[in-house]
């Protein structure tokens, strides 16, 4: 059951992110569903299936996508466990510690994500931090932290990670 | 807000670091390899996501087509005068042209010159855009099943759009014109001045490495050069909004506004096989959609 709800996530994000999200973008900035939804999978799920469905989503989104495939899967896999750790180390997770926890990681895989473009000078690089980077991260913040939420006023994250 | 737990069994932490950790290495030893194979694995699995992808680029496209046509009617009586205006100046135009045409074809004849191999293209839809917004991409419906293979070209009737970055067994991601990762060779049409187009900020290109003596103005139309890459020559890419010179530089560098509206575009046309070469690499490959001059 948790493995087909798995499948039909992975699979249904690739037309969210891609032809749903633009029309709601702001600024020609849309969020990175697939950061949010790999971070809530490993908070209520556990650290393995966190980078286990964080691989899978950095995989299938790099494949719709003209960025690097290695950044994708380490940001999608690696926040999966990050919050999988999060979740069982820190005493009490709330929406806004999620959110900046979701920010920072988004400002740093973009940031890297910057880095490797070739060619860019420092005017470009600025630009792009300033106008993309920063406003994305934002926005990742807010969702995740919105999601998270939403699904704990709904699930038990206990039960969840022991089903 | 809950309380953390630690029921779950410590095996499950080891097997993820493991696993994260193998990851890591597996990209750092043989990076290409395991990017290579993870793309070659993606081709059937663009099959699956294609289903869901294409139904609700459908959808969003039926959406906005009734939008478009009930909807969104308001100013459309003026828009309509202004197009009448725009055509009656276009028909001057075309008889204009077919006059040139005409004259060119006696020229070229009389020159005796090689009968050239028309293009061979597969028009595609756009399905999406890139699922970051680091990049500006789109995600066309045609795929390494339909021939589209990485570096191909693809263009409107109107111009350039940009080039085949990746493909799956059925879509295809597209670098735009102004993405600044792309590089197109070009030229400017009046003066035949050579230079490469990249992408630039606020959705703008720019033309680089044009030679310090060029007389380029403003307005000037800069088109493929068909020199690298799967471009043939002659393709509209846009025009000359203004001049970067500066004092020292080996070179002047030119802004540019592309021909072709990228994020509104809606069909495509994929260049398979460029002048010339539909001989050489049209054997094997699927027979084309479309085929236009």
């Amino acid at each position: 059951m948790k493995f087909l709800f798995y499948l039909a996530l992975v699979v249904l994000l690739v037309p969210l992110q891609t032809t749903l999200l633009p029309h709601l973008s702001v600024w020609n900035i849309k969020p990175d569903l697939g950061l949010v939804a790999a971070a809530l999978v490993g908070l209520f799920a556990g650290e393995l299936e966190g980078l286990l469905v964080g691989l899978a989503i950095g995989w299938i989104l790099s494949l719709f996508s003209a960025g690097e495939l290695w950044l994708s899967l380490l940001v999608n896999g690696g926040v999966g466990l990050l919050t999988g750790f999060l979740g069982r180390q820190v005493s009490q997770v709330t929406a806004i510690s999620l959110g900046a926890g979701v920010l920072l990681v988004s400002l740093a895989s973009g940031l890297l994500a910057a880095m490797t473009f070739k060619g860019f000078d420092t005017s470009q690089m600025w630009w792009m931090v300033e106008s993309i980077v920063f406003p994305q991260a934002c926005f990742d913040g807010v969702m995740g932290a919105a999601f998270y939420w939403i699904l704990s006023r709904r699930f038990d994250r206990t039960r969840l990670r022991t089903e | 807000m809950w309380m953390a737990h630690s029921s779950s069994p410590y095996g499950a932490r080891r097997i993820a670091l493991a696993c994260f950790a193998l990851l890591l290495v597996a990209l750092f030893i043989f990076p290409s390899q395991i990017q290579g194979l993870l793309q070659y694995l993606g081709g059937p699995v663009g099959y699956v996501v294609s289903v869901p992808l294409e139904a609700v680029a459908s959808i969003d496209s039926s959406i906005a087509d009734r939008w478009a046509q009930y909807v969104a009617l308001q100013g459309v009586r003026e828009e309509n005068q202004q197009l009448r205006k725009e055509n009656e100046w276009l028909r001057g135009q075309h008889s204009q042209l077919r006059e040139s045409a005409a004259a060119t074809e006696r020229l070229t004849a009389l020159l005796n010159f090689k009968e050239q191999a028309l293009p061979t293209m597969i028009a595609a839809q756009v399905i999406g855009r890139d699922a970051t917004n680091r990049y500006r991409a789109i995600i066309l419906n045609k795929g390494e099943s339909d021939g589209v293979k990485p570096d191909m070209g693809v263009v409107t009737p109107a111009g350039v759009v940009g080039r085949v970055v990746k493909t799956t067994g059925a879509s295809s991601v597209v670098l735009l014109v102004t993405d600044p990762n792309n590089a197109i060779a070009a030229l400017i049409q009046r003066t035949r001045d050579e230079g490469i187009v990249e992408g630039a900020q606020r959705g703008l290109a720019k033309l680089k490495y044009i030679p310090l003596l060029s007389t380029l103005r403003d307005g000037d139309r800069v088109v493929t050069s068909g020199l690298i890459g799967d471009f043939p020559r002659g393709l509209m890419i846009g025009a000359i909004t203004r001049i970067d010179k500066e004092e020292g530089a080996l070179f002047q560098s030119a802004e540019l506004m592309p021909e072709v509206d990228v994020g509104r575009v809606e069909e495509v046309l994929v260049i398979q096989t460029s002048y010339g070469q539909s001989a050489k690499t049209g054997v094997g490959a699927d027979p084309p959609e479309k085929s236009v001059p």
